[in-house]
Formats: structure tokens, C-alpha cells, sequence
């Protein structure tokens, strides 16, 4: 089963309800959620292919990253995946 | 053809138990539970499909919204819980 998959499962703490006024705790998170949609719209990917990547990251990585988080290794693994960017980008991006 | 919706309203039916480890979009919580159709939706390509082809427009597959037992998934509680499922998932229950 993959990590997303925690309908019915017990052990994860309760949920946090906090309400904010803000969509996005930090710009980065704006920023990639624009990304997002621009890179949709150019039929870069699907949203089920985007389903995909978040669910194909390692249980650790999925559990231990917040929700934009997710989003970000997702869209690096897709992007990657279809050659739209090079690996020395991502690299370099990264800090090497 | 294909996208012909095989079960209707009231019907009973299955969700498949092993639906595997690709993307797919059946909560592991209705693998192998019975339900009962309510609604049958316009047929859409399958998400597992859809990712298999990298991305391609798949042929459209039967929809439907499918209503279980709290009581059958998780073994307590008084409500229902209606999870949309394609007819890849599903097979006629008794």
C-alpha cells in the first residue's frame, strides 16, 4: 500500500484544525502552487500523473514533508522523469 | 462499447481486494468490501490508465459512486460512506 493511502488508520496524532488567514505559510509555497497550474496548462503532466509522483515518494520522505513539500519533490521527480528539465538544473538548483 | 455502464442503481457489488501498489484511486478501506451503487456518472478515462500511458487521453471507463457501511469498513459507527469508484474495481456482489 502507499503512504497516502491512511483512510481508516490509527497511530498519526490528531488532525491539525487550525484555521489561518494566509493560503501559504511561505512565498516558495505561492510560487510552486503558480508553477503548478502554468505546467498543467502546458499539458507538462496529469493531474493523475501528479497524484502519482506525490504517492511514489518514499514512506519516510511522504510522512516527514509538509504538504507543498510534496508537491515540490513531486513535480522535480515528473519533471525529470519527462526530460522537460536536466539533471545538472535540479543539481545546481539544489546547491549541488 | 466499453463505456457502457454494466451495473445501475441499487445494485450490490464488490470492490476488488488487491487492487495493487500502481496509482489507482480505491482507498484501501473499500478493497474487498460490498456496497451499493447510487449513482452512475458519465464514464472517465482510468486514473491507473492514465499514468501507465505517461500521460495519455485514455478510453473513457464506467464511474459510479458507491455507498458502504461505516460498520462494514471500520467496524463501528452509524453513517455511511459513499467512495467514487470506476467499474475496473468492482465486480458484481452475490
Amino acid at each position: 500500500m502507499r503512504p497516502h493511502d491512511l483512510g481508516g488508520a490509527e497511530g498519526f496524532g490528531p488532525v491539525d484544525t487550525a484555521e489561518s488567514d494566509h493560503a501559504f505559510s511561505a512565498d516558495w509555497e505561492a510560487r510552486l502552487f503558480a508553477m503548478n497550474v502554468a505546467l498543467r496548462r502546458r499539458d507538462a503532466y496529469t493531474s493523475d500523473e501528479f497524484r502519482d509522483a506525490i504517492e511514489r515518494l518514499d514512506p519516510d520522505t511522504y510522512y516527514g514533508s509538509s504538504y507543498y513539500e510534496r508537491w515540490l519533490a513531486a513535480i522535480t521527480t515528473l519533471l525529470l522523469d519527462k526530460g522537460l528539465v536536466p539533471p545538472e538544473a535540479v543539481e545546481e538548483t539544489a546547491g549541488g | 462499447m466499453a463505456d457502457r455502464a454494466h451495473f445501475g442503481v441499487t445494485e450490490r457489488v464488490r470492490c476488488l481486494p488487491q487492487i495493487g501498489d500502481h496509482h489507482h484511486r480505491a482507498p484501501g478501506y473499500v478493497q474487498g468490501q460490498v456496497g451499493e451503487v447510487v449513482s452512475v456518472y458519465p464514464a472517465r478515462p482510468l486514473p491507473d490508465a492514465v499514468v501507465a500511458s505517461g500521460g495519455r487521453d485514455m478510453p473513457a471507463v464506467p464511474f459510479y459512486g458507491v455507498r458502504f457501511l461505516a460498520r462494514d469498513l471500520f467496524g463501528e459507527g452509524q453513517h455511511s460512506v459513499t467512495v467514487d469508484l470506476w467499474e475496473t474495481y468492482l465486480e458484481k456482489s452475490g
